[in-house]
């Protein structure tokens, strides 16, 4: 088990300094072949894991009798490296086809390398970040999924994405000060940087410790007032999009805090009033943010601000002691990675067939690109939260968590309200633009669109899937 | 005259010829006026050295009547015949800095004042010259703009410590002696090469004009 | 064998000097010189193997002294000098050739680099306290004529700076010195003990704590404008950015660090003779107000040198806030703080070195798309200074957060969440300049390529040093460390 979870770790670590090494005509095939490795170690990890359910935590690196890193294999770490590692190689593989001179959009003559170099590392990083059991190791692959995004945002080179990458480093960098107050705070306190150590804390203790952790969290995923980055990422290829929407970037944040919610114990309730208040704010200002959109990837961008919120509620709701609140958040950080993964990979296929990514221009998708509007239909389907599709069943766990908690907390029952009002608000708009764009008959530029490569009509495919079944992936370890 | 007079009026006298140097405006005059200046420390050192029977002092007055009273002049005047005789601008007129010497003079005697426990109580007053000489070759580095009147104000903080040296570690292994004098030697002559550069580049003296490199 | 070494291994720079000053062709010099470097680098690295564990060597009658703290600089000096003197070839071969310098000039640039490397391998084994003294003092006037390398006005002006400053500073420190022997003379009333920096720290706690707070303010003001601590630091980014870049690599990664450990040993003094307090809120004062200002200074310049030499002050003041948290944590995390920043800034140093010879220019503001131009120089230098910038794989990131613990454990919460936002102005400051000297679009017109392999040899082998310590401390390297660590604390 320690071997699939390094191998999901190292291997694509070895493989982002192989494909600098190697001819460039390689670098694609070896970007897909270590991911697909990374994939079937996270893929084993999860087998093993699902059939004999023992949690436990293994130290690795030890210094002067202190355990720097090590790692934790429990339900939480097991499914959200799967997503990782399989969101990831999907990337790698729909990145075959995007990542090319026939990119109508942005055609890419070079820079492979780097690009593939970039994706690896930061596939090994969020897998070292999800397994890691120790704060330090949380930090340090924090900071290294900080550096793997701003290279990839900053990707094209041109001064807007140099500067859009620049507020993201900056700003999670800021953000990340918080866990490095953490780390220490923990570590003079317990003499220990084992996660674990959080739950050895005083109540006053576990504030500032808790608080630190929540100001990095929002640093990542991107939640008021430290938002300002995600929209701005946007000028990043869209296959980088989709994965630091979907599996990486901002989940670094939901699971930080998930994580060390999780090891604490009893957390002090007032971070989870503040964790439910912050996410709510954030919920409604990124809902009130869709309406002035047009262009596709910032509408989802402010889809991902309102969807994160959903799960940050859901944790600090697990700390009033809901457990369906908790396992809602793990559902959701798993099942929206697929469908958000999807809907960026449609925007990201109609930009490389059409060449805009304006949502006014297009319409009748389903009828010119069936697979692509399918991959619509049921991306926006999932996120908006309806069945069957798998964002049903989280959200749903979610507001039914929320009114229980409700029950006895005004404060949470009013928070639920504004998030239901919220769900009902998203769901409309959203399927508003998907019967717009998918339905009816060709647009003009969705008419002289070009043909979709294999490659990314095979990951839309097996993401269509995905958005179908992940729940039950989750039922299957939390039953 | 008691052997702590004299020492304490040739101290006096040192503080006279650092203003001398300080304010002399011809720098060839003001070299002339250091060689004075290094003359009277070196009769503090001959007359530490009968009156405390301090016989290391004898070996320093020697060393520092080569080094201070004959070469240092020399090489500055050797400088400023390459370079022709100069006139040091002054950012203060002479009554301010008069002003500033005599508040830098009270305040060393003030900390002068709380050396207790050491040989220096019975020259409290050298003693508290010798870091006024010290502090006024400070005063003359920031106040002067002509980089070679910053060199006769490093001369000055060195003539200070120097002293300091004399009267609270005479008793010290003459190594540390040489290596000091030593050090301060070579940082003279190699300010005094730069100096002949900055003049070669710049055309002047005048630090004021050395602004290329900011922030 | 430890005994010989402090005679040999300030021995070698020495005459390797003596012999570069007088061999006429250049060639010949520079093969005198590998040989210098080389056994300088093997006699370090001997007496650091020697010194593991907690050894002590004397020699020359106690007046030479080699212990845990000693072995880092010797370290460094060994390592650096051996590293940035391997580039130096290189750098010289291309500034002779675009007709920057003359034949002659080399002898005297490798002649001036030992003689450089001598008077730091000095003041690092100097038991004496005024030899210590003296021998800092030496290592500004041996330096001088590498700032002022060039002739141009920039660098004469630079030199002059340097050596002004740096010399009416260490006059403060010659005051600290004096005080701090005649303190120790009335304790001992004996003159070659008061003056043995091994006969002070004993009888430490026997010492006036009021002469001795007046000394080490006057160490603190003299050591502190030599290893540049603001604001005494008003040299600095002259000389550090005039200087041929080779020897900036060592002002930066070597120099400073000497002028810093003369300090330490007063710091270790003073711990025992006056108190921790004292000693270390100094310290954490002019540390933390180094970390700020250079920040905003790292921000502000257009000169990717300067850039990199207001950093350096950053660092100094991130060691200087470990030394001034103290306890075992804050003077360790110091201490690494140091190794890995004499790593990380040679290195960036020695990259500016490639870069100017490629564009011919230091302007930030002119330097676009080293991804393109020379891609492992453009790598080498991004990955440099996203390590200086304190981000993890590499070293600093590790030595940071040490500090960082040191100082909550200490209960100076509000200090160092100060200490923090200052470092992220001078993340963001520095992840900006990656962005657009290695990522923006280059000029057109320049040639692509890399500079010669010896250009890029010593890089590599920096950059293996510093990511490795981003992830791993060797055990011999954690046993130095616990080994100065207990010089300074006592035990």
């Amino acid at each position: 088990m320690v071997w699939f979870a390094l191998g999901s770790i190292l291997l694509p670590i070895l493989g982002s300094v192989l494909v600098l090494l190697i001819p460039e005509r390689h670098v694609k095939k070896a970007g897909q072949f270590f991911s697909f490795l990374a994939f079937i170690c996270g893929l084993l990890l999860w087998i093993g894991f699902a059939e004999n359910r023992d949690s436990f935590t293994r130290d690795l690196l030890t210094i002067g009798g202190i355990n720097l890193f090590g790692i934790t294999i429990d339900t939480l770490s097991v499914l959200v490296n799967l997503m990782v590692v399989f969101i990831g190689w999907l990337i790698c593989t729909y990145s075959v086809g995007y990542m090319n001179a026939g990119n109508r959009e942005h055609p890419v003559t070079e820079g492979i390398p780097r690009f593939y170099s970039f994706m690896l590392l930061f596939i090994g990083s969020m897998s070292g970040l999800v397994l890691s059991s120790t704060l330090l190791g949380l930090l340090f692959f924090f900071e290294m999924t900080g550096l793997c995004s701003w290279n990839l945002i900053g990707f094209y080179g041109d001064q807007k994405s140099r500067n859009s990458a620049l507020w993201a480093i900056i700003l999670t960098h800021f953000a990340a000060l918080g866990l490095y107050v953490a780390t220490a705070f923990v570590y003079i306190n317990t003499g220990s940087f084992s996660i674990s150590a959080l739950g050895n804390l005083n109540e006053t203790e576990k504030i500032i410790a808790f608080g630190g952790i929540l100001l990095a969290s929002w640093g990542k995923s991107a939640q008021l007032p430290l938002h300002p980055w995600l929209p701005r990422a946007m000028v990043a290829p869209t296959p980088v999009s989709a994965y630091l929407h979907a599996a990486s970037m901002v989940k670094v944040g939901v699971y930080i805090f998930a994580r060390t919610v999780l090891e604490a114990g009893a957390v002090p309730q007032v971070i989870g009033e503040v964790g439910a208040i912050m996410a709510v704010l954030t919920m409604v200002y990124g809902f009130i943010m869709y309406f002035p959109q047009d262009d596709m990837k910032k509408l989802l961008a402010y889809s991902t601000i309102a969807q994160l919120s959903y799960i940050f509620l859901a944790i600090s709701l697990s700390i009033y002691g809901s457990e369906l609140a908790f396992n809602g958040a793990v559902s959701h950080i798993f099942n929206h990675a697929f469908a958000k993964g999807l809907f960026f990979l449609v925007a990201g296929a109609l930009a490389y067939t059409t060449g805009t990514r304006r949502l006014s221009m297009l319409r009748g998708i389903l009828s010119k690109l069936p697979v692509i509007g399918v991959g619509y239909i049921a991306a926006a389907m999932s996120i908006v939260g309806s069945p069957p599709f798998s964002g049903f069943f989280s959200k749903f766990m979610i507001i039914l968590a929320g009114f229980q908690v409700g029950w006895h907390q005004p404060l949470i029952l009013v928070l639920m309200v504004v998030t239901l009002v919220e769900s009902v608000g998203s769901f409309i708009w959203i399927l508003r633009w998907m019967g717009v764009n998918v339905f009816g008959s060709p647009s003009e530029a969705i008419a002289g669109a070009s043909p979709t490569p294999v490659s990314i009509q095979v990951v839309v495919g097996v993401l269509i899937l995905m958005t179908l079944v992940s729940q039950y992936i989750v039922f299957l370890l939390l039953s | 005259m008691s052997g702590t007079a004299v020492v304490n009026f040739l101290a006096v006298l040192l503080i006279l010829t650092s203003m001398l140097v300080i304010e002399t405006r011809r720098l060839r005059l003001a070299a002339y006026m250091y060689s004075l200046q290094s003359l009277v420390l070196v009769l503090i050192f001959l007359s530490l050295a009968i009156f405390m029977h301090a016989e290391p002092l004898y070996i320093w007055s020697f060393t520092a009547l080569i080094t201070k009273v004959f070469l240092v002049p020399w090489l500055i005047i050797r400088t400023l015949k390459k370079i022709g005789d100069q006139e040091g601008e002054s950012a203060f007129k002479t009554s301010t800095t008069v002003l500033f010497a005599v508040f830098l003079v009270a305040l060393s005697f003030a900390v002068a004042n709380s050396f207790q426990t050491y040989a220096v109580v019975k020259v409290k007053i050298a003693m508290g010259v010798s870091i006024a000489l010290f502090l006024l070759g400070l005063l003359c580095i920031l106040t002067k703009k002509n980089a070679l009147k910053q060199i006769f104000g490093y001369c000055l903080m060195e003539n200070g410590s120097h002293l300091t040296l004399a009267l609270l570690a005479y008793n010290a292994p003459e190594t540390v002696e040489i290596g000091i004098l030593t050090d301060a030697i070579f940082a003279v002559v190699i300010m005094l090469v730069i100096a002949g550069r900055l003049f070669k580049s710049f055309g002047t003296l005048d630090t004021d004009n050395y602004t290329l490199l900011k922030g | 064998m430890g005994e010989n070494l402090l005679y040999l291994l300030p021995a070698v720079p020495l005459v390797t000097a003596l012999l570069s000053f007088v061999i006429r062709s250049y060639r010949i010099v520079e093969v005198v010189h590998v040989a210098g470097i080389s056994g300088l680098a093997l006699l370090s690295l001997g007496l650091v193997k020697s010194l593991l564990g907690g050894q002590t060597f004397f020699a020359l009658d106690g007046m030479l002294y080699a212990d845990g703290l000693t072995a880092i600089l010797i370290l460094l000096i060994g390592t650096v000098g051996f590293l940035s003197g391997f580039y130096s070839i290189g750098y010289m071969r291309h500034d002779l050739a675009h007709g920057e310098v003359k034949e002659r000039d080399l002898s005297t640039y490798y002649g001036f680099y030992h003689l450089f490397l001598f008077t730091m391998i000095l003041s690092a084994i100097s038991n004496n306290i005024a030899i210590l003294w003296a021998a800092v003092e030496a290592t500004t006037l041996g330096s001088a004529f590498l700032v002022g390398f060039y002739k141009h006005k920039t660098s004469a002006e630079a030199a002059w700076k340097y050596v002004l400053i740096c010399s009416v500073g260490l006059a403060f420190a010659l005051y600290g010195t004096i005080l701090t022997y005649s303190n120790a003379f009335s304790v001992v009333q004996d003159a070659h003990k008061a003056m043995l920096w091994t006969e002070l720290i004993k009888m430490a706690h026997q010492l006036d704590p009021q002469m001795m707070k007046l000394a080490f303010v006057f160490i603190l003001i003299g050591f502190g404008t030599k290893a540049g601590l603001v604001p005494m630091h008003t040299w600095l980014p002259d000389a550090h950015s005039e200087a041929p870049s080779p020897a900036s690599a060592l002002l930066s990664g070597v120099l400073l660090k000497c002028a810093l450990f003369a300090m330490v040993r007063y710091y270790a003094i003073a711990l025992q003779s006056v108190g921790s307090e004292f000693p270390q809120t100094l310290l954490l004062i002019f540390g933390l107000l180094s970390v700020g200002v250079a920040a905003f200074f790292i921000l502000v310049q257009n000169d990717i040198k300067r850039k990199l030499a207001y950093s350096s002050v950053e660092h100094i003041g991130i060691i200087a806030t470990g030394l001034g948290v103290g306890g075992p944590l804050g003077i360790f995390a110091a201490f690494l703080h140091t190794i890995n920043h004499s790593i990380t800034k040679s290195l960036l140093f020695c990259t500016t070195g490639n870069i100017t010879m490629k564009y011919g220019t230091r302007d930030a503001t002119k330097i676009r798309g080293m991804k393109k131009v020379a891609p492992l120089t453009g790598f080498l230098f991004a990955a440099g200074l996203i390590a200086v910038a304190g981000s993890p794989p590499f070293n600093i990131f590790i030595s940071e957060l040490m500090t960082l613990t040191a100082g909550l454990k200490s209960g100076l919460f509000w200090p160092m969440i100060l200490l923090l936002l200052f470092l992220v102005i001078a993340f963001a400051a520095l992840v900006i300049l990656i962005s657009e000297t290695v990522l923006g679009s280059p000029p057109e017109d320049l040639p692509r390529g890399e500079t010669n392999w010896m250009g890029l040899l010593p890089l590599g082998i920096l950059f293996v040093f510093m990511a490795g310590l981003g992830i791993y401390l060797p055990a011999p390297l954690n046993q130095l460390l616990q080994d100065a660590v207990g010089v300074v604390l006592g035990h």
